[in-house]
């Protein structure tokens, strides 16, 4: 299983790092994320630095949408599916791979916002452990939802535009956590965000969990 | 393996939905009657404690709703479990769950206003009921997606899975979000004690019931309309590949 | 103080009662198409849970699913 998730991540980083569409696209997507949020909440810094945590994660969430419909768009267009099953991997192994590279491509990005976020809004990154520790273990949890999401709600037309819908809702809890813990850290009491740092992981590993097991019949289900 | 047909005469079941219907519909009545007449205005909340003989049944109904679906999923899911009904019963409830979750959110918010100045506020019960309902609506939209029977049900049994696992941890996420900053609630000690007693008790367990009976009995018939859809579907398939070997046999 | 409860009530009845009423007209149309149509296979599944890749075998295979004969009432 874990060679497969090998082969896999490899493969879609390779692509990426290829075709540099995250870098392209995703990345200058989060900024003007970050930029609108700016221009909805006005230019006094006041306002802008407390929510930098919230507005951080969201901009994440949104991006993961986009991480993870790219990463199944490389695959064929229509035969998105086919091609991954017919591979003869481990549907597990295929999923931590998928997982893993987006997770990947996220933490990236996300090393870009802290910098957008610190630059924009006027955030003090200190915490910095606590920061990082929560982008892992949040990301991870994105990711694994947004992996397994998006085998379902990938390929053809008419599903994605369900990405969204189903991926925003089940990520609520990592939005909070993440954003409280941020806070903590954020606000020079990063103490504080053992409990959040917790949920995250808690969070991470079941729906790693989750996907191991329940990947494979999303899979074969075309 | 082989099972006998559960062979239930379609009248008994039309009349029993029919009783059904009567007994929830007749609680009902008796229920507005009773909490808009009959029952006392609170000593603190005045005539406001009216709407709580209606706004609890619908969380309720709602989580039950919930509840039904995710347990139909999983024994969807079970391979010893793995009967078509099962995917219908989630998806009756789904259904069904999602009115019941929108007017939770709506009488909620009818209640919120005058009691705290706010259409709405970020108590935890309330937060996870509307965050329910997205979910509901998301797993409602998967179950749209066209394909096979089982491919559809195995797909919508797991979409209910990794949605409603969640419901648990958004609670528990929000409420202690909420415990950090000193916050009017839903679940208030006060509102408890209120009407724990005489005919406003009473009430209120009519309410709960009544409006548990109206769930099933909703529930059956969208789960029945289920079946006829299925049926129309297969018979629909049969008489295009009918047609479709008459012009092989002709062509 | 009491337009809000009546509002409540209203709010929830209302719709309440428009879903149930539509959700019985919706299966008594539902009804009508189905008993219009000729077909004697009654199963209500097209096909088989177990082993059919992709294989849309319209054979009422009877054994493999619990059913409810008689939909029409």
């Amino acid at each position: 299983m874990l060679r497969d998730a090998a082969l896999v991540a490899g493969k879609d980083l390779r692509i990426e790092i290829r075709s540099r569409v995250g870098l392209n696209q995703i990345g200058p997507f989060a900024i003007a994320v970050l930029l609108l949020f700016g221009l909805a909440l006005g230019p006094d810094r006041q306002v802008l630095a407390p929510a930098s945590a919230g507005l951080f994660w969201v901009a994440v969430l949104l991006s993961t949408v986009l991480a993870v419909q790219r990463s199944y768009a490389i695959e064929s267009t229509d035969g998105a599916r086919d091609g991954l099953r017919l591979s003869g991997l481990d549907p597990a192994g295929i999923f931590l791979g998928k997982t893993g590279a987006v997770a990947a491509q996220l933490l990236v990005l996300e090393a870009a916002l802290s910098l957008g976020v610190a630059l924009l809004y006027g955030a003090h990154l200190s915490g910095a452990l606590v920061l990082a520790g929560a982008c892992v273990a949040g990301t991870l949890g994105l990711a694994a939802v947004g992996t397994l999401y998006g085998v379902a709600a990938s390929g053809l037309r008419i599903r994605e535009t369900l990405l969204p819908l189903l991926f925003l809702p089940v990520v609520a809890p990592v939005l909070l956590a993440a954003t409280k813990a941020w806070d903590e850290a954020l606000a020079g009491t990063p103490g504080r965000a053992g409990g959040w740092l917790d949920v995250l992981v808690v969070f991470a590993v079941l729906y790693v969990a989750i996907g191991i097991v329940a990947f494979g019949s999303l899979l074969e289900d075309g | 393996m082989s099972k006998p047909a559960r062979a239930v005469p379609p009248d008994q079941a039309a009349v029993v939905l029919r009783v059904l219907g009567a007994t929830a519909l007749v609680g009902v009545v008796a229920t507005v009657w009773l909490g808009l007449f009959v029952t006392p205005p609170d000593e603190f909340m005045g005539n406001l404690v009216r709407l709580l003989y209606v706004h609890p049944p619908m969380a309720w109904v709602a989580f039950l709703a919930y509840g039904v679906a995710s347990l139909a999923s999983l024994l969807y899911l079970w391979p010893r479990t793995r009967e078509a009904h099962f995917d219908r019963l989630a998806g009756a409830s789904a259904e069904v769950g999602v009115v019941f979750t929108g007017l939770t959110l709506a009488s909620g918010s009818i209640w919120g206003r005058p009691t705290w100045g706010a259409w709405w506020v970020w108590d935890p019960l309330l937060t996870t009921t509307a965050l329910l309902f997205v979910l509901y609506l998301g797993y409602l939209a998967l179950r749209r997606v066209p394909g096979e029977f089982h491919v559809r049900a195995r797909r919508s049994a797991i979409g209910a899975l990794i949605a409603f696992i969640d419901v648990p941890i958004v609670y528990f996420s929000v409420e202690w979000w909420r415990s950090l900053h000193q916050a009017p609630t839903v679940l208030n000690p006060t509102t408890h004690k209120t009407y724990v007693h005489g005919s406003m008790a009473w009430t209120l367990l009519l309410g709960f019931v009544s409006f548990t009976l109206v769930y099933v009995w909703l529930m059956a018939h969208r789960y029945r309309l289920a079946k006829l859809q299925d049926l129309e579907d297969s018979e629909g398939l049969e008489a295009a590949l009918a047609e479709r070997r008459a012009e092989a046999v002709a062509g | 103080m009491n337009g809000y409860v009546e509002a409540g009530y209203v709010v929830v009845l209302g719709p309440l009662s428009l879903y149930g009423v539509t959700l019985v007209a919706r299966e008594r149309a539902a009804r009508r198409r189905v008993g219009a149509a000729p077909s004697g296979v009654r199963t209500g599944v097209p096909t088989a849970p177990q082993g059919a890749h992709g294989d849309a075998s319209l054979v009422n295979r009877g054994g493999a699913e619990n059913e409810e004969r008689g939909s029409g009432s």
